[in-house]
């Protein structure tokens, strides 16, 4: 498509996802939360776009919605070509193999009661039909390749530490070859020592699989880390997209830039000259975003128009794309 | 486990004796006496000649020993001689506990009652759990929808309204207008060919529904509550991202764990079975243990009520631990030593 | 069910029945249900009515009362009188004869050693026999012959019908019991459940506190009796079950002891199955009114003729006053429908032994009352109750807890407050206030109140021991273990003289001129305010014919001519 040999594997356009908020004795309708409020980016194949922003700004519920957990409210969502964003039953089950998810909590998204081998081996018995030795083999290698010692084939998760789980849940999620893996705050529950090797892992597993990632994370230096290009979010709206580098170094949209300013420096002399910019007030409420910019009620160089127009998501010369009535 | 178990085991004599001796001086202290229902032309002499007879001038250390010894030596003593059929002993003279009322030993009785108690209501239990576990999941995974809501009310009749307000009404509806069913329980009816099955199943149709619908209500309530709490949960997304049929997600996964904490309650409920329902089996005349500890306490039959509350204390016990145990044998993350 | 193999066992009997018409069997099934359930079927052992009731179908006594409260010979061929010489003319020895071949159940003859075994079982020591009282006085029981026993008494005895008389006094087989005597007696489960007899019935199966089979016995005197083939004698459930499955469902033939609300009762056999039926005894519901003084400060002295007089119920003008503002006609419609007339007496029957000369009462007349008090210098304070002396007419009024006693006990406390007396009411568990618990202070003859209220008869239709409840050593006491029938305490000379008279007084005429000169007595001093004349209420079966209500004998003393109407 792109002459670069860039293909854009996941296209995502105008993704909304709203939950409704019932109230009252009839349970009658009385909002709705708008998490994720028409969003739209590609992600190309074999990159790995990093998803930004404070808790409760809706990346979480973005990924989720991308990977079809939730039935969107409205948009448009193609995986390699599939149009998925109002897919339902057997034939959203059978495109599941080629999109998996890796979750924040290790614990919590392993079933206690099955062994590490049944978690392992369960999706392949959904979409395959492998032979018993086979299947047990498939389940090895894959414990082989997330660095999982064969023996602990038949315990279970509990038996394991934080890191292990989530080295399970990679394992989990690769079974089936997926060509797009949504990490979901893969690191964040784990030690600080053991976050690096699950990102060293999740980075290996890329390169020799051929992966596609969204990562998503509020952890700025580390998606600086492992990102090709990232994409920030705030209050149910992606407000600027970009390059890794381009993003980290000039930031073009006020949010991004605040957020930027509250990243640490590990140099101490450039930690002393770093300015933070302190952000006024709370987040307001995804069930009653402001009028205008979403952002306007928070940001230190608000305009009049800010409060009347929502800005446009527009793609600046440098290929960077920002919603900001500044740019 | 084998040495929880062990230990645990151990540790429920002391208990049992403890319960025993309460049990003993709560009714020995309970003002109550065992010819106070006889009729008032029976005189007061020979009232005191039958409180005499009965064993009530001893001391209360003197009775409350006998009763141990009788219960833990003579009872199982006698037992083992009826299933060897040899005599162990002394078996001609070896006192049992014996009811004041029937002037029969206690455990007799017991064994006669329980075939009913346990087919009503024991059946009453199963057929609760068989209903209350398929609406509970339902429930759960469609909630608040007309089914949850219809669930939810008809759960809420079946907690508050008493039994013997059900269980009159349905008498008023099956037996009074329409003639379906009797109502009165038949103890003396053997089951030896197809109409003999027909009249049974008939005449257990309204105490095994009025029970099942008041278990059901409770089973299917903690059901559904331990499937929300797992059906939000990350491994059911999991599961989902899996690609797993909906029906595997919620009947494998989800059901399967949300099933740990009931079965620990359905464990815990099966005492209730033995201890039979007082209330019910009066109102259908079924006759079982629940309507022979009434009529032990109303009757101030003391060796009676000891037997059967003493009875019903190791059940509990004994249950406690085996819904400990199943815990630990099906939640892989409970671990005892 | 065995059902089938009685109804075939039942027509071979019939096809040897010389007489094909209204022979033994012929009814098929009888269904009883007494929802107070069968302990026991031996009446020495319990005493209870229900054990009493279901026991008198299989063994029967010498002489029993029918449904007129009438003696007839049962077992006996004639009952015994000082005319017929079969009472001594001392009133000291009564001679039965017993009707010639009469079998047991299990085909073995009935003599009087079993009637000789029968009395000796009863008054071992040890065996807390339930029935003792009917055998007061009595020094020996012999067998004159294989059919003829004597009872010689100690005293002279006007009324020697204790022994072997009325369902309480049946006669057990001797072969079967014979291991059973004294402390042996609670061992035998198998005879107490099982006995052999020579009535109408054998058990088939017992199950204790549930139901008891019975099938006709083969030996019975009678080779067409009984009708019913086989019988089921069901317990459990409650009065109201109990009246619906005769009245509205139509499962049981007949149903005991229905007190049920008289409205409900009325509705239910408007169904048209079945039929209320009751009969009249000599139960009465009456308040019994404390002589003594029930001040706890008194402590050990507390409703003790040591203790003193009542500070208030001593006066007959109070207690005058009480009977006259209660409407017995109100709380026997309330209470008690049609088991229940307003009364005056005590000692309301047999009819030769009821008075007449108390009928002023069944009228209330509040005005009368509160003109009583006022003349008795009892005086209206500012809160309406009535004092003298700085004594308050404030009234504690127990009974034991039962619906249609505290339904009574409301109407009670309203009346009296007409007239200015105080009630406070209390209601205790049946089981404790009839029990004997001597460690309770809420039993009925501790009587730590003014006014208590329950129901009392007696067996049969002689009244000498029942009217001797009011003499004065029968007033209970801690000395004698509060054991004694005077609840209120009632002691007067003049009484207990005629209680003794009677005792001595074989004439019939002059024995009824007694009792009721005793029941005048205690109505007129006020010791107790009887309020109805109850009656035993059963319901039967429209199908089910024969039956003969009686309230001085077990309801089921005719069973054998019951039958099943085509």
């Amino acid at each position: 498509m792109l002459d670069d040999g860039k293909r854009p594997l996941v296209r995502v356009r105008n993704l909304k996802m709203h939950f409704p908020i019932y109230r009252g004795v009839m349970r009658r309708q009385v909002g709705e939360v708008r998490a994720v409020d028409g969003i739209s980016f590609d992600i190309y194949a074999g990159e790995t776009l990093g998803l930004v922003g404070e808790s409760g700004c809706g990346k979480s519920s973005a990924g989720r919605a991308i990977l079809r957990l939730y039935d969107v409210t409205d948009g448009e969502i193609s995986i390699d070509g599939n149009e998925i964003a109002h897919l339902a039953g057997d034939e959203l089950r059978r495109l599941r193999p080629e999109m998996q998810m890796i979750f924040q909590d290790p614990q919590a998204s392993l079933n206690p009661r099955m062994t590490v081998a049944a978690i392992i081996a369960e999706p392949l018995d959904e979409h395959q039909t492998l032979s018993r030795n086979a299947r047990m083999e498939r389940v090895f290698e894959l414990m082989d390749a997330v660095g999982l010692n064969r023996n602990f084939a038949n315990r279970y998760p509990h038996e394991f530490s934080g890191g292990q789980r989530q080295r399970i849940g990679i394992a989990r999620a690769l079974a089936l070859n997926p060509k797009f893996i949504v990490c979901d705050e893969p690191i964040a529950a784990l030690d600080v020592s053991i976050q690096a090797q699950v990102v060293n892992l999740l980075e290996d597993l890329q390169e020799k699989f051929g992966l596609t990632y969204l990562f998503i994370s509020h952890d700025l230096s580390m998606v600086r880390h492992l990102a090709t290009r990232v994409a920030v979010m705030y209050l149910g709206k992606v407000v600027e997209l970009a390059d890794s580098a381009q993003l980290y170094g000039d930031p073009k949209h006020p949010y991004t830039e605040a957020l930027l300013s509250a990243v640490p420096e590990p140099d101490p002399t450039l930690e002393n000259t770093r300015e933070r910019i302190i952000l006024e007030g709370d987040v307001p409420s995804p069930s009653d975003p402001p009028e205008g910019c979403n952002f306007c009620t928070r940001c230190p160089r608000v305009m009049d128009i800010c409060r009347r127009e929502s800005p446009e998501f527009k793609q600046l010369e440098d290929g960077r794309f920002v919603a900001c009535h500044l740019m | 486990m084998l040495n929880f178990t062990i230990r645990r085991l151990l540790f429920t004599i002391p208990t049992l004796l403890l319960i025993s001796l309460i049990i003993f001086l709560l009714l020995d202290l309970a003002p109550n006496d065992p010819t106070g229902n006889l009729p008032l032309t029976i005189p007061a002499e020979v009232r005191e000649q039958i409180r005499k007879a009965l064993g009530l001038g001893d001391p209360i250390y003197v009775r409350y020993y006998r009763w141990l010894v009788q219960f833990f030596v003579n009872e199982p003593l006698n037992l083992l001689g009826e299933w060897t059929h040899s005599c162990i002993g002394d078996c001609e003279n070896r006192l049992r506990v014996t009811s004041w009322a029937t002037r029969s030993p206690v455990v007799d009785l017991i064994a006669e009652r329980m075939p009913q108690t346990l087919w009503v209501v024991g059946l009453s239990y199963v057929v609760g759990i068989l209903i209350a576990v398929p609406i509970g999941v339902y429930s759960a995974y469609r909630q608040y929808s007309w089914f949850d809501q219809l669930g939810t009310f008809i759960s809420m009749i079946g907690f508050s309204v008493p039994t013997f307000f059900t269980g009159v009404l349905m008498i008023v509806i099956f037996s009074v207008q329409l003639r379906w069913f009797p109502s009165i329980y038949d103890t003396t009816l053997r089951v030896t060919d197809w109409s003999s099955l027909g009249a049974q199943i008939r005449q257990m149709a309204m105490p095994v529904f009025v029970l099942a619908l008041y278990n059901a209500a409770q089973i299917s309530r903690f059901m559904r509550a331990s499937m929300l709490d797992n059906l939000n949960q990350d491994y059911v997304r999991t599961a989902r991202a899996k690609g797993l049929n909906e029906r595997v997600v919620v009947l494998v996964h989800v059901l399967r764990n949300s099933l740990i904490p009931v079965v620990t309650v359905i464990a815990l409920g099966v005492p209730q079975v033995f201890g039979g329902a007082i209330i019910t089996e009066q109102v259908f005349k079924v006759n079982g243990l629940g309507q022979l500890l009434i009529i032990g306490i109303q009757g101030a039959d003391i060796p009676l009520v000891q037997t059967l509350t003493f009875i019903f204390a190791v059940l509990i016990v004994l249950f406690n631990l085996i819904a400990d145990i199943l815990y630990g044998i099906l939640d892989p993350r409970i671990r005892y030593d | 069910m065995k059902m089938k193999s009685i109804l075939l066992g039942a027509a071979a009997a019939l096809a040897l029945a010389p007489m094909a018409q209204a022979g033994r069997g012929d009814s098929g099934h009888l269904n009883i249900i007494y929802w107070q359930a069968v302990s026991i079927l031996n009446p020495f052992l319990s005493g209870g009515t229900k054990d009493v009731e279901a026991s008198s179908l299989i063994i029967e006594p010498l002489a029993r009362y029918d449904e007129k409260g009438n003696m007839v010979p049962w077992l006996a061929k004639e009952i015994p009188s000082v005319k017929n010489g079969g009472v001594s003319k001392d009133l000291k020895s009564i001679t039965w004869h017993i009707k010639p071949g009469i079998k047991w159940s299990d085909g073995s003859a009935l003599t009087a050693k079993d009637a000789v075994f029968t009395a000796n079982y009863c008054m071992a020591p040890d065996g807390g026999c339930a029935q003792k009282a009917n055998f007061a006085d009595v020094a020996k029981v012999e067998a004159i012959d294989d059919l003829t026993v004597k009872v010689t008494f100690s005293k002279p005895k006007p009324f020697p019908y204790g022994p072997f008389v009325g369902a309480q006094s049946p006669i057990i087989q001797a072969a079967q019991f014979k291991n059973c005597v004294g402390a042996k007696a609670p061992s035998c489960t198998e005879q107490n459940f099982h006995p052999v007899g020579t009535g109408p019935f054998v058990v088939d199966q017992f199950r204790a506190n549930d139901v008891v089979t019975m099938k006709a016995n083969p030996n019975y005197r009678d080779p067409n009796k009984p009708s019913f083939a086989s019988l089921t004698f069901k317990g459990g459930g409650d009065a109201a079950a109990a009246a619906r499955s005769v009245l509205e469902t139509g499962e049981f033939d007949y149903a005991w002891n229905l007190q049920v609300d008289p409205t409900i009762l009325k509705q239910m056999a408007a169904a048209g199955k079945g039929e209320v039926i009751s009969a009249f005894g000599t139960s009465v519901e009456r308040l019994m009114v404390n002589f003594t003084n029930p001040d706890p400060k008194l402590g050990d002295k507390r409703s003790t003729v040591e203790g003193g007089p009542h500070p208030f119920l001593s006066d007959p003008a109070v207690r005058k006053a009480l009977s006259l503002a209660i409407d017995r006609q109100t709380i026997s419609d309330v209470g008690y429908g049609s088991a229940g007339k307003p009364t005056c007496n005590v000692l309301p029957a047999p009819a030769i032994y009821a008075s007449t000369a108390n009928d002023s009462c069944l009228v209330q007349d509040i005005a009368k009352a509160n003109k009583i008090l006022d003349t008795a210098g009892w005086k209206r304070g500012s809160d309406g109750i009535r004092a003298k002396n700085g004594v308050r007419l404030s009234i504690l009024y127990q009974t034991s807890t039962n619906a249609v006693r505290q339904d009574t006990q409301a109407l009670i406390k309203q009346w009296w407050s007409e007239i200015g007396v105080e009630t406070e009411l209390k209601n205790i568990d049946a089981a404790v206030f009839f029990g004997g618990d001597q460690s309770s202070p809420d039993t009925f003859q501790k009587f730590f109140a003014d006014i208590e209220m329950y129901t009392n008869n007696f067996n049969g239709t002689d009244p000498e021991a029942y009217m001797g409840s009011w003499t004065c050593k029968q007033i209970p006491s801690p000395a004698n273990n509060w054991l004694g029938d005077n609840m209120p305490r009632y002691c007067n000379p003049a009484y207990d003289k005629l209680s003794s008279e009677m005792a001595g007084t074989a004439d019939i005429n002059e024995r009824a001129k007694l009792a009721k000169a005793m029941n005048d007595m205690l109505m007129q001093d006020g010791a107790m305010i009887p309020l109805v004349h109850r009656g035993s209420v059963s319901a039967r079966s429209k199908t089910l014919m024969g039956v003969k209500m009686n309230a001085w004998d077990s309801e089921m003393w005719n069973a054998a001519d019951w039958y099943r109407a085509k």
